[in-house]
């Protein structure tokens, strides 16, 4: 979640500070560690978000597929919300806060969800794999900010991820899946610290 | 929503609702693609290849100069097609195999070599041509392609079908042939590929003759994991990485191409971001030209297509007419089909799906209908190559196939369900076939066919506009029998270490079918009998060659059980070889040891209680190791079938189709994986209606120039736009082996547009029969327009 130290860290982007960028070095805290980058050197003003994470960081979990925001397969949050990283361009996240898909804990309820997903009538939630990650983050945002989302809801909101195995079914059952299990940690939660 | 399926035999892991054996790697973003094991952190000497990509759809280069391209900053190297490299390289194709064997060069299925690996021609905008660049980034390697001064000599070209067929017409290969229909090929087989019976007298005294077309367009493949290789070529070892779906076959193309020897070619595959089909079977000219980068410069080059190059080559569009007579009981007496297939601008694999299916079809389906004749033409336009895309040929054929039977039925005024019972068969079954009929059967029950079914255009109005209707497609797993017949040695090396865990190496490169998983199951069903589970079994997403097994390729869906096949049998010898053990530990004779659940079992002393693991620990404590490589039985089983059903609602004021449900019955012989199987069968219906309502390639056809290479433009269906689907598994026909089951993946598509185009007519009493149906296509045929 984005911390206080975030917001104070933020420094508006103006025409200015741009035209004397190639000197500056920009900070993106990325899975809660600070990272510097200097900008000429390691990166450029047109360096998109998912160039920096994969190659620069090698965060692969998000895959670059279109390149272009068509498919959310290089979804990641900032600052608690969806973001298309091909879209998002690095000096945009000076002093921003980003989670990829590594940054999820190990028993994060929508990977857990997204792995299990076999019952009956509806398939696995992922064949080849390779628009997963960004699902799982486009849900994460999603039960981030809600949840307990309706099927009509979840698929409103993973409308603009393509899974070209077709897995949507799988998918969405296990979003709402992943809803009920933090449903239940926050049941169980409640019920530890005995109020 | 389901009723879920239930096992025939059944068994402790197979044919089970389970999670998939990879899927926490791959939700938790662990798993690692060719662009993820290539980045440059791996590979800090890297460099970037791009490649000549055609402005124009038939052009040639007469001249160009290099030097503002070379001067260019972080340009490392500039190879084109004059180099002595290319040159000299043998023309190809990028098909040479039906994905099941590997071949050389001149054993390729289909001898058409119509591919320069770099060549001074283009043939259609989009063509990778002329000029590839190593640079230290991609940026740059763009840049300095377009420094290149080019000097095109514009030629004139055609993108229809029918047009290119005429004499007249501008020659897509003028260098190469005389004329833009493809010659008839020794596999394809001539013109007229088939012709039992008299069809034109049958014609003569049928009591009903129907015609009909059907028009099916180029959509794409779109697996969302781009291209991507990377060649390292030290000396004389080349090793590649890539996220190609045949590694054997990708090391054979480049031995063959660029002269080196098997051992000295080295390739890697892990998981693939899904296949479909694309780039035939990849012997992919990108892959000789990256390599020779490499060699030039003497650093890994890797190579990767953008979204919009990945729009490559697109499923065998074909145009079909059919002609088809009965007698007044339903019997058919005669079908004449014929076709004409837009190949685009290589041939490739395109008589697979223009000729080598539809004889199969001949015998698998319609075996039985006395009077039969087929006949094709593939044709060469300046438009983006034809290719397989998830089941070659069949799609196509489904689309008219299921339309003749809709038509013939509605003349008949028979129900079309008792039509195909009434006639389809395998030419080793007698009608009607058990599967067939099943299969049908639970889908009308499913869709509730009786119920929902009316005259057509004559069922209710909903909201004053709106109509419903029902329809479905049928199609044979014809491919069943036909690896049974034709596949070639499926390798699998089993491996017990000392503590009873279990090393697999069941080479195949996984791209989302499930086969990994399935290939888990196979191998703990197999060795049940050491009473392992899953988890005791280590196998691995990498595929590489040095291994020395030839990868089982992913076609056909058929992974997911040839290898758990030949797992029988390693699990056989496997036991042997550990009577043999126990025997030299316990001075017995083998013949009076077993083993069950982990224990061995020896009936003249009940006393032992002795687990194998305790046995394997007692001796030299050397694993145990079994490579097998048997090539599967043939036995006339006769081909399973299977169908889809489905209900549309039709809005006559705008013309939308909306998909209210699917109903996708596969008959799998034995489901391995049940998960799995439904995650196809659903998955298929993404891709089927995605072909029969969104998908296209749109042509500026004053300049030959594609529009929608982007996901933009180019609509998949999402999540918002798919309907319910049921998926149901059933286990009626059984083919050879322990299991004798069928991949399931490819069919899940094939008869998805026609059900839905089936279901429109039922609808609003109208045909429409050229995909995709769009909105202004319904309008039109309403008469609205």
């Amino acid at each position: 979640m984005p911390a206080k130290e975030t917001e104070v860290t933020y420094r508006a982007m103006d025409a200015d500070t741009l035209s004397a960028s190639q000197y500056r070095t920009i900070r993106i805290r990325v899975n809660d560690v600070w990272h510097d980058f200097a900008l000429g050197a390691d990166l450029s003003a047109s360096s998109t978000l998912s160039f920096v994470l994969r190659e620069k960081l090698g965060f692969t979990g998000l895959k670059v597929s279109c390149d272009e925001g068509a498919c959310g397969a290089c979804t990641v949050i900032k600052d608690g919300k969806a973001v298309l990283s091909c879209m998002v361009l690095a000096v945009e996240c000076d002093g921003h806060d980003i989670q990829t898909i590594e940054g999820l804990p190990k028993d994060d309820p929508v990977v857990e969800a997204f792995a299990e997903q076999s019952e009956p009538g509806y398939g696995t939630a992922l064949q080849c794999g390779y628009c997963t990650p960004g699902f799982v983050m486009t849900a994460r945002a999603l039960l981030n900010e809600n949840p307990a989302p309706t099927l009509t809801e979840v698929k409103d909101a993973l409308a603009g991820n393509i899974c070209r195995c077709g897995c949507y079914a799988g998918i969405a059952q296990a979003v709402l899946r992943a809803s009920a299990k933090i449903a239940e940690t926050a049941k169980t939660a409640v019920a530890r610290s005995g109020v | 929503m389901s009723e879920g399926f239930t096992q025939r035999v059944p068994r402790k892991f197979l044919g089970k609702y389970r999670p998939k054996i990879d899927g926490p790697e791959k939700a938790s973003g662990k798993a690692q693609y060719a662009d993820d094991l290539t980045i440059k952190m791996r590979f800090p000497d890297l460099l970037y290849a791009k490649v000549l990509h055609s402005p124009y759809p038939h052009a040639r280069i007469k001249g160009f100069d290099l030097s503002k391209a070379k001067a260019l900053p972080g340009v490392a190297a500039i190879m084109s097609f004059k180099d002595p490299e290319f040159a000299s390289l043998k023309l190809t194709n990028a098909g040479w195999t039906d994905c099941v064997d590997t071949v050389p060069w001149d054993r390729m299925m289909f001898q058409f070599r119509d591919r320069r690996v770099l060549g001074e021609y283009a043939c259609w905008v989009g063509d990778e041509m002329g000029f590839a660049v190593a640079a230290e980034s991609e940026e740059i390697a763009d840049e300095a392609l377009k420094l290149i001064v080019i000097d095109w000599e514009i030629l004139p070209f055609v993108l229809d079908p029918i047009a290119a067929m005429k004499p007249e017409a501008p020659l897509v290969h003028q260098d190469l042939c005389t004329t833009n229909i493809l010659s008839p090929d020794p596999t394809g087989g001539e013109d007229v590929f088939e012709d039992r019976g008299d069809v034109d007298a049958d014609f003569g005294k049928a009591e009903v003759v129907v015609e009909g077309t059907s028009i099916h367009h180029n959509a794409t493949q779109n697996s969302m994991d781009n291209w991507c290789c990377l060649v390292d070529w030290e000396s004389d070892q080349l090793t590649v990485w890539s996220n190609t779906y045949a590694a054997d076959q990708l090391r054979m193309h480049i031995h063959e191409m660029l002269g080196l020897p098997l051992h000295k070619i080295r390739a890697i595959a892990s998981y693939v971001g899904g296949q479909f089909g694309r780039g035939d079977t990849g012997d992919q000219p990108f892959f000789l030209f990256t390599a020779l980068l490499a060699r030039k410069t003497g650093r890994p080059v890797k190579f990767r297509h953008t979204r919009r190059e990945s729009f490559l080559n697109s499923r065998q569009p074909a145009i079909y007419t059919c002609k088809a007579g009965a007698k007044r009981d339903g019997t058919i007496t005669s079908m004449y089909f014929k076709s004409i297939g837009n190949v685009g601008a290589y041939a490739d694999l395109s008589m697979f799906a223009l000729k080598f299916v539809p004889k199969e079809l001949a015998e698998m389906v319609l075996a039985h209908i006395p009077n039969l004749r087929m006949e094709s033409y593939g044709v060469y336009t300046n438009g983006l190559p034809g290719c397989m895309m998830r089941g070659v040929g069949n799609s196509q054929f489904n689309l008219i196939f299921g339309h003749m039977i809709d038509l013939l039925a509605e003349k008949l005024d028979m129900d079309p369900i008792d039509l195909c019972v009434k006639n389809f068969a395998h030419e080793w079954e007698s009608l009607p076939s058990k599967s067939l009929d099943s299969v049908l059967h639970e889908g009308a029950r499913r869709i509730g066919w009786k119920e929902k079914r009316h005259l057509p255009g004559k069922g209710e109005t909903f909201e004053g506009v709106k109509k419903r209707g029902v329809g479905f497609s049928c199609h044979p797993a014809w491919h069943a029998e036909w690896q049974e017949k034709r596949r070639g040695q499926v390798q699998v090396a089993m491996t017990l270490n000392p503590d009873c865990t279990v090393l697999l190496n069941a080479a195949s490169i996984e791209i989302g079918g499930g086969s990994n998983t399935c290939n888990v199951l196979g191998c703990a069903e197999a060795l049940s009998f050491l009473g392992i589970g899953v988890e005791d079994i280590h196998w691995s997403s990498i595929v590489d060659t040095n291994d020395g097994l030839k990868d089982c390729v992913q076609t056909d869906s058929a992974v997911s059980y040839l290898q758990s096949e030949v797992m029988m049998h390693s699990a056989r010898e496997l036991k042997e070889k550990l009577r043999e053990i126990a025997a030299r530990q316990l001075k017995l004779h083998p013949d009076q040891i077993d083993f069950s659940d982990g224990r061995i079992v020896v009936p003249a002393m009940p006393e032992l209680a002795m687990t194998v693991k305790e046995l394997l620990q007692k001796g030299d404590m050397a694993p145990v190791t079994v490579n097998k490589s048997m090539a599967p039985d043939v036995t006339l089983t006769g081909i399973p079938f299977f169908a889809n059903f489905a209900e549309v609602e039709v809005d006559t004021s705008t013309g939308k189709v909306t998909v209210l449900k699917l109903v996708v019955i596969n008959d799998c012989g034995t489901v391995m994986y049940a998960s799995g199987a439904e995650g196809q069968q659903i998955g298929g219906q993404c891709m089927g209606m995605g072909e029969a309502l969104t998908e296209e390639i749109i042509y500026d056809r004053a300049t030959g120039i594609p529009l929608n290479f982007n996901w933009i433009d180019y609509t998949i269906p999402t999540m918002a736009d798919m309907p319910d689907i049921d998926p149901v598994l059933m286990e009626v026909w059984k083919g050879v082996g322990e299991y004798g089951a069928c991949g399931i993946g490819e069919g899940t598509v094939t008869c998805t547009p026609r059900a839905i185009l089936n279901a429109i007519y039922n609808a609003i009493g109208v045909r429409v029969n050229d995909i995709p149906i769009k909105p202004e296509k319904i309008i039109k045929a309403l008469g609205k327009d």
